[in-house]
């Protein structure tokens, strides 16, 4: 990757406090903006609503992925007890969903979790191995103690002055062009 | 500390041993002419063994037995309400609960309704001997009964069921009275109090919850042995009493309670009666489950007896309007906060608590099938009405919520409610 970087693709905005950050971000919302995104070391209170974020669709992940588990749980052992292999054990039916449901709620929380966590990664656009913010040295600072707004230039709304001089208002301590 | 209701609760049971002392003989009398008590009869005290499965010949139960089965169905689910309000109450001491301060009142209001539930309780006592088969069966001749003969015996039953109310009465009006105290002066010291109290509380709700329940619902089938049993109940009234307060919260946070209830405190409420549908749930399998595979004979007749004629329907009512719809309804984030999920949601709470309670009671007494009496709609009605009185007059009495509460402050400041739901904007 020596080749120069050239091609602008946004805006990192750095703060000092949370506080600035919160304050940022709901600037940011109320001017329109929509492909931005805010970057902290740890989680701020209130900062979904500041930022207008509904609630994940992950939990449909889940719940599809939960549902399967537990009918596949069902059939497999309707499949391996009644049908393939029958053996009558302590005078027991060869399938009820009684002794079935153990193993099926099992499997209902194996498959929700999957589901939880491969939704989450696809909803995410995980795993992606390059971002551009990683070309900014202070975005390093981000895990650390600074606070980042990052506005991309596909927004219908950037241009590379007006979003400048709102990240400006905001008070922001440092503003530097992303490129890629 | 505030004794007055200590003292009147003292003088409620003292009345009533008075009473069980003065009708403890002419029973025993009316029990000696008639021969066996009928419900023994209905159980087959000579053979309870093979008994189970056979006894579609019992002889219909007189009205008095009726009315004290329709009874004790209400006064269980009366208590639940009372229990879980107790427990509301522990619970938000020991885990130092910022959220629930608000709802903290009601919540101890509906705790101290165990000194009208302890009223109620004397004409079970005083009816004892028609309703609990056992107290009329010479253990002697049944062995069952006569190795459980050091709980299931006149004095233990009698003794204990006093005892154990009378704590939970002093339990239930302590907490109100340190919290009222903390209304006058604010001191930390207490919560400090409540906060000990909660700790060895909970242990003693724990043994005393299954005591009573294995004495006033178990022993109706005292060869029925299920160590859950007590969990079982405690896990359906908790539920019950969630629903309730999530109704009364819902309907105050728009009038007087409006400057201290916000989402979050609706919302954690839903959150956890959602939490208790699931739980009552994993229990009552549980139960099921482990008797299923086991297939001990003195364990399953319990539920041969519970799927016999329409009580099979009955349980299945259970299955799906217990469990089923409020879990599938409450799935949803949004769900909690929404009154036209909710709303209709704690009237079926109601009515489904009262059905567990009849699934558990009323088979020993109509054997062949569910069977609604008029006692059963009086009992329930009746009973209920007065702890509403009761409840809203001491609501009307004392501050509205614990006004000095040391964590009050962060209740109404922190609002960490659900982002939007999807699909709203």
């Amino acid at each position: 990757m020596s080749a120069t970087l050239t091609k602008p693709v946004g805006l990192l905005a750095q703060y000092e406090t949370p506080a600035d950050l919160l304050h940022a971000a709901l600037e940011v919302r109320n001017a329109g903006y929509k492909k931005w995104d805010v970057y902290s070391p740890f989680p701020i209170h209130g900062m979904d609503a500041a930022m207008s974020i509904k609630n994940s669709k992950v939990g449909y992940f889940t719940f599809t992925g939960a549902f399967i588990g537990f009918f596949a749980g069902m059939i497999m052992i309707w499949y391996m007890n009644k049908f393939d292999y029958p053996i009558v054990i302590g005078g027991k039916p060869l399938f009820t969903p009684l002794f079935a449901f153990p193993v099926s709620y099992e499997m209902t929380i194996l498959l929700g979790a999957f589901g939880t966590l491969f939704g989450m990664a696809f909803l995410n656009r995980l795993p992606k191995l390059y971002n551009p913010l990683f070309n900014v040295e202070r975005f390093k600072r981000a895990t650390d103690d600074k606070f980042f707004v990052y506005i991309e230039a596909i927004d219908p709304k950037y241009s590379a002055e007006s979003t400048r001089a709102l990240l400006e208002k905001t008070g922001a301590s440092a503003i530097e062009v992303v490129e890629d | 500390m505030n004794l007055r209701p200590l003292f009147s609760s003292f003088a409620a049971v003292l009345a009533l041993v008075g009473i069980l002392l003065m009708s403890g003989a002419p029973l025993l009398a009316a029990d000696a002419a008639h021969g066996a008590a009928p419900a023994a009869a209905a159980h087959g005290s000579a053979a309870p063994a093979d008994a189970h499965g056979h006894d579609h010949d019992a002889p219909t139960p007189t009205l008095i037995q009726s009315f004290g089965y329709s009874y004790l169905t209400a006064f269980l689910f009366c208590l639940s309400l009372s229990l879980g309000g107790l427990i509301f109450v522990i619970i938000h001491h020991l885990f130092d609960a910022g959220w629930s301060v608000p709802v903290l009142r009601l919540a101890e209001h509906m705790a101290c309704l165990i000194r009208p539930v302890s009223i109620m309780l004397i004409p079970l006592l005083v009816l004892q001997r028609y309703i609990w088969p056992w107290l009329t069966v010479d253990p002697a001749a049944d062995h069952a009964l006569n190795v459980k003969r050091v709980l299931l015996n006149q004095y233990s039953f009698n003794i204990l069921l006093v005892g154990i109310f009378l704590l939970w009465n002093y339990m239930a009006f302590s907490f109100r009275s340190y919290s009222l105290a903390q209304d006058k002066d604010g001191a930390a010291i207490w919560t400090f109090k409540a906060r000990k109290m909660a700790a060895w509380g909970i242990y003693v709700y724990g043994f005393s919850i299954t005591l009573v329940i294995i004495l006033l619902m178990m022993s109706l089938q005292w060869q029925f042995f299920s160590t859950i049993y007590g969990v079982y109940y405690f896990a359906g009234s908790l539920w019950l009493t969630l629903a309730t307060l999530y109704g009364i919260t819902r309907y105050l946070m728009t009038r007087e309670l409006a400057p201290v209830i916000f989402p979050r405190q609706i919302h954690d409420l839903g959150t956890w009666f959602f939490a208790f549908t699931v739980f009552y749930a994993y229990i009552g399998f549980s139960q099921y489950f482990l008797i299923w595979n086991a297939a001990l004979p003195e364990e399953t007749f319990w539920y041969v007896d519970r799927e016999r004629g329409s009580w099979w329907e009955v349980g299945m009512l259970l299955l799906f309007g217990h469990f089923f719809i409020p879990f599938l309804a409450l799935l949803r984030i949004d769900a909690k906060m929404s009154l036209f999920v909710m709303g209709p949601l704690i009237a079926w709470a109601w009515l489904m608590h009262y059905t567990d309670m009849t699934f558990n009671v009323m088979p020993v007494l109509w054997r062949t099938g569910l069977h609604v009496t008029l006692f059963d709609l009086i009992c329930w009605l009746g009973l209920s009405a007065i702890l509403a009185k009761v409840f809203w007059s001491d609501y009307l009495k004392y501050p509205k919520w614990a006004q000095k509460h040391p964590r009050l402050q962060e209740a109404i400041t922190h609002h960490d409610i659900p982002a939007d739901p999807i699909g709203a904007d």
